[in-house]
This record gives structure tokens, C-alpha cells and sequence, in this order.
């Protein structure tokens, strides 16, 4: 069995009388590009915060990368790209990458990261006059500025430009053709399709995964917003 | 102008305090605490500075003044040896004496002049002008009782331990402001420069990192050290040189105090902030933490000169160690010497290391 980046296992979280995560078990093996896929409120925010210890389970665990969480050690090969772009607005694009790299360990990459998301003619601009799709780049340059071996992408997409979207797309299957473990979650179906394997999540449940083909067939449709639709159905029966 | 939608913002912030609890009891609690302690300071039975009599008159004269001043309203007495009332004026424990000298009662009938010596501690220009008052007020009530005996003139030989009549007001408070100023502004900025990290999300992305909470806490504590140094030593130089503020002291001493002074409040700031969710309430917490230093660390109404009870709570403040801890190296010239000096300096270092301790500690790396 390859090893996983991800396993969790039966994890339960609640905020008060909600129940955001309810008996989660997931695993991505390493190498994978895996969709989370459900719509807002679902719980994938709070999945991907258990992933580095921002949320601690009120059941179950959380591996990552062979390590079981809490395990400060192990975030250091973890990047996490928040759902808004958290960046210090003051800072020019470089220094926020700089910044990132310093805590997590990547100081000699800052150049390759800023290549990456095609930033580097920018680096001196401040992030308080970038665009929205600037801010999500300089954001995701944050995040996988120290090489991380799992990336963590929570909903990276949002409020970002077909065309920026494919260009994302494409750099997140370079990076995972490189050995990257990346967990995407998102709401669009079209993007949905890029994962390897998906996880359909709705009301904290996990209730489906497997790759588009299989979740179609599963659902005995041909999209996979039909077969969300009724996969969460089923369930709810 | 609509009045439609001119309502419609005033509705709505209405509608937004409704939901901030926080915010209204603030608005309506904070002015009644301010108040109360104010008004509990001007008139909860105030205490009175003690002023010592070293009576050495071989007269009748001394012990009438005496008796006067120990009905006097405005200070409490003390009868006491020469030597006492000068230790007592050094360690602080009296505000100044008054000396009858062996000779007082004569030289009164031969000059027609009353000549006292007064000897103050002078560093505390309220309590010094308690002091003088109670005695005018005995020479004056003497004067009615001895009316026809001849004017007699009430000529006291004031002296002053430090400070002295060439003091004016901001020479006094001057050394006080100066360490409440970078108290106050360090605090604030600190706090809401933590609250700031939260809101705009990268505190989210620090907790995801392999920082630990003593790193970000000690951190934030240097840079913002560095800011508070530079204005540290702006303020500094601002009052010694534009404002020729009195000092006699060792400069050196008063910016290692005041740096003292900006580690423990951004310190505090920080500690503070994890109580905070908003910079709005960040700002909050100034009337709560600032004002009742401001009113109880001495810095305007002598401690010695507050009820029983608000004494000892101005004791816990650290903010009166700093204020005590100017005055001393600024108007009395301490060094490091004095034990005085040495419990201001060893008080705000403690409570700077016990709010850093206690910031890391309440840091969250959970959002929930």
C-alpha cells in the first residue's frame, strides 16, 4: 500500500449544536491531486483546518504525512493557501513570499515560487494595489514557497478568471507530476473534474468518492453535478 | 438630503450595537467605573500627606504652633526627632518637617516674626502646598488668638530636599508623562497590530506553519521594541531639550526605564489582544486598562493622598512604579542604588515577563 499523505480517520467535529465534520474518514495517497468538492457550509474549510491542526477533532485522527497531529514538526512540509488571500497588505509581493519562506524554511526558493505563479516582474509591488487574481497568485507563491511534500488549497479559485483558472490548474498538475500530494477543495464542478479522485462532502458526511468516472457511474448519470445532486440525495434517504 | 436614508444609517448602527454586547457595556459600564473611581479618589475620605514637627523650642511658642498643627485638617503630624524627620524625608515617608528651633519663642518676641524652618521633600508640588498650608493656617489661627499682642509675621525658612520653588508644573508631571506616553502609544499599537495579523487571515497561516506561539509572541515583542526604542528616545530628547524639562538624574537611567516601560506594554498589548476579537474592541481597552492608571498611579493625585483602599490598588499598578521610578531619577536624581529605584525597575520588568508568559500561554493555535 503506497503510503498516504492524508488519512483521517473517523473524524468528528462540532461547533456547539453544529455538526461540521461528522465520522470523516479519508486518505489520499502521496502523488495525488484530490478534489473536495461540496457546497459552502459543507465542511471542507474545517476539514482541511483539522489537516494542520487549526481545528482539533472532537473524535477521531488525523495523519499527515505519516505523522499523527498535533505534530508541530510535520507543518513545515505542509502548504496551506487559505480561502481568502492572507497577505500583509503592506508588504510587496516579494517580502510576503519572503516572509513565508523564512517561517516554514524556504528561503532559496522564493525566486522559483514567484516563476511559478508568473510574479516575479511584480515582486516589488505592494499587495494593497494588486488585483484579486494577483493577490490569489501571490497567496498560492506563499504557500508552496518552502517545497511542501502535501499542499492544502482551500477553494483557490474563488473570484479568480477562467483563464487564471486553467493556468492554476495546470501548475497544480505540474506540481503533483513532481510528487506533490495537493487537497483541493471547490464548488465548481468543471475544475472538479482535473482531480484524480474526488470526495463529495455535504453537511460534515463524506458521501461519495472515487474518480469523475466512477462517481458517475456510481450515480448512473453523465455529469457530475447530476450525480452530486444525486449521490447527496441518496444519502439523505 | 433624504431623511428616508439619512434613518437608514442611523437604523442600521443601531441594529450593529444591538449585537455587540461587548461594545454597550463598555459604552454605558466604562463612565460609571471612571466616574466612581474618580469620584471615590476626590472623596472617599481622602487620606492626608504626614508632615513631621521637631519641636526644640525651650519656649512656650513651639508647643502652641504644635498643638495648631495637630488639629490641622490638611495633613497629619508626626512629633519626631531632627534626625528622624530628615530619614524620613529621604526614605519618603513624610512629605517635610517643620522646626522650632531651641530659640523660637525669643527670637518670635524680639523680631515680631515667626520663623519656622521647613523642610520639604519638594518632589510632589500638591503635597508640598499641603504642608505650607497647615502651617499658614496655625500661624493664622495663632494670630487671631494673640490679637493685640502686635502684628506678627509669618516668615517660614522653606527649604527643599528636591526639586525646589524653580520647579514648574511640567517639571513634575513632565517626568511622568514621559513614561506614560510611550506606555500608552506602544500598547495601543501593539494591540491592535496583533488584532490585525487575525483579521486579515495570516495569523491563520502562522498557526499553520511550524511556528510555535512563544515565537510569534517574542517575535512581535522585538519588533515592536525596536519601534518603541526610536520613540523612546524621540520623546526623550523632545522633553529634556526642546522642553527643558527638569532632570538631575542619569539619562541613560530614565531611557533604560522607559524601555523597561514599552517592552511591558507591548507585552501587555499583545496579552491583552487574544482577549480581543476586533480591533474596534482592541480600542476598547483603552479606558479599561489606561485610564484608571492614569487616575491612581500618582501621576496627578498623590498616592499618598488617596483613600486606604485605592492605595493598595495603585500599589498592583504597574504604571506607578514606572511614574515613581521617573520622579525618583528625574527630581531626586536616584541611581540604581537606591532600593527605591532598584523595586520600581525589578516591578516592571517582572510584569513585562509576566504578560509575555501569559500572552503565549492564551495564544490559540485553534481557531475553534
Amino acid at each position: 500500500m503506497a503510503e498516504m499523505a492524508i488519512d483521517v480517520q473517523s473524524v468528528t467535529k462540532r461547533f456547539g449544536d453544529l455538526t461540521a465534520l461528522d465520522s470523516v474518514t479519508l486518505r489520499v495517497p502521496r502523488g495525488e491531486v484530490y478534489g473536495l468538492l461540496g457546497p459552502n457550509g459543507s465542511g471542507k474549510t474545517t476539514l482541511i483546518r483539522a489537516l494542520v491542526g487549526l481545528v482539533e477533532p472532537d473524535a477521531g485522527s488525523v495523519t499527515v504525512l505519516g505523522r499523527r497531529l498535533p505534530n508541530l514538526g510535520v507543518l513545515g512540509r505542509v502548504g496551506y493557501m487559505t480561502q481568502q488571500a492572507a497577505l500583509y497588505p503592506d508588504l510587496s509581493v516579494e517580502e510576503n513570499v519572503r516572509f513565508f519562506a523564512a517561517i516554514n524554511g524556504g528561503e532559496s526558493r522564493v525566486r522559483e515560487a514567484l516563476d511559478f505563479v508568473d510574479l516575479w516582474p511584480r515582486r516589488a509591488s505592494v499587495v494593497s494595489t494588486l488585483s484579486g487574481g494577483m493577490r490569489t497568485r501571490c497567496s498560492l507563491a506563499c504557500a508552496l514557497v518552502h517545497g511542501p511534500d502535501l499542499l492544502l488549497l482551500d477553494e483557490p479559485t474563488v473570484g479568480v478568471d477562467p483563464q487564471l483558472r486553467i493556468q492554476l490548474w495546470d501548475r497544480f498538475q505540474r506540481m503533483a507530476d513532481e510528487g506533490t500530494s495537493i487537497l483541493v477543495s471547490s464548488h465548481v464542478m468543471d475544475e472538479a473534474e482535473r482531480c484524480r479522485r474526488l470526495g463529495l462532502i455535504r453537511f460534515g458526511h463524506l458521501l461519495a468518492e472515487g474518480s469523475v468516472a466512477e462517481l458517475k457511474e456510481m450515480a448512473h448519470v453523465d455529469r457530475l453535478e447530476d450525480a452530486f445532486i444525486k449521490l447527496s440525495e441518496e444519502k439523505a434517504s | 438630503m433624504s431623511r428616508r436614508r439619512v434613518l437608514a444609517i442611523s437604523v442600521r448602527l443601531l441594529q450593529q450595537f444591538r449585537r455587540d454586547h461587548r461594545t454597550l457595556a463598555l459604552l454605558f459600564g466604562a463612565p460609571l467605573l471612571i466616574l466612581s473611581l474618580l469620584g471615590y479618589l476626590l472623596r472617599g475620605g481622602a487620606s492626608v500627606p504626614t508632615m513631621g514637627i521637631v519641636n526644640q523650642d525651650s519656649g512656650q511658642l513651639g508647643q502652641v504652633v504644635t498643638t495648631q498643627l495637630q488639629q490641622s485638617k490638611s495633613v497629619s503630624t508626626k512629633l519626631i526627632s531632627a534626625g528622624d524627620a530628615e530619614a524620613g524625608i529621604k526614605d519618603g515617608s513624610l512629605a517635610g518637617y517643620v522646626l522650632f528651633p531651641p530659640d523660637f519663642t525669643n527670637r518670635a518676641a524680639q523680631t515680631h516674626a515667626v520663623t519656622p524652618e521647613v523642610h520639604l521633600e519638594g518632589s510632589q508640588p500638591q503635597v508640598s502646598q499641603s504642608v505650607l498650608q497647615a502651617l499658614s493656617q496655625s500661624f493664622a489661627g495663632l494670630a487671631s488668638q494673640a490679637s493685640g499682642a502686635g502684628a506678627v509675621r509669618f516668615e517660614p525658612r522653606v527649604t527643599f530636599q528636591y526639586g525646589g520653588p524653580n520647579l514648574d508644573t511640567l517639571d513634575y508631571f513632565g517626568a511622568a508623562f514621559i513614561g506614560l506616553v510611550v506606555f500608552f502609544l506602544v500598547f495601543v499599537i501593539t494591540a491592535v497590530a496583533f488584532l490585525r495579523e487575525r483579521g486579515q487571515g495570516t495569523l491563520e497561516r502562522l498557526m499553520a506553519s511550524p511556528l510555535r506561539r512563544a515565537e510569534i509572541v517574542v517575535g512581535y515583542m522585538l519588533g515592536f521594541t525596536v519601534l518603541a526604542i526610536v520613540q523612546a528616545i524621540e520623546v526623550l530628547a523632545f522633553s529634556l531639550l526642546v522642553l527643558h524639562v527638569h532632570n538631575v538624574g542619569n539619562i541613560g537611567l530614565i531611557f533604560l526605564l522607559e524601555v523597561l516601560m514599552a517592552i511591558a506594554a507591548v507585552n501587555l498589548g499583545i496579552f491583552l489582544s487574544m482577549f480581543a476579537r476586533t480591533e474596534f474592541q482592541a480600542v476598547q481597552f483603552i479606558p479599561l486598562v489606561i485610564l484608571p492608571q492614569v487616575l491612581l498611579a500618582g501621576i496627578i493625585f498623590p498616592i499618598s493622598t488617596e483613600p486606604g483602599a485605592l492605595q493598595i490598588l495603585s500599589h498592583v499598578l504597574p504604571l506607578t512604579y514606572a511614574v515613581n521610578g521617573m520622579r525618583d531619577i528625574m527630581i531626586k536624581g536616584a541611581d540604581l542604588g537606591w532600593s527605591a529605584l532598584q523595586l520600581d525597575f525589578a516591578v516592571i520588568l517582572g510584569f513585562g515577563i509576566l504578560v509575555i508568559v501569559a500572552a503565549a500561554a492564551t495564544l490559540r493555535r485553534r481557531i475553534a
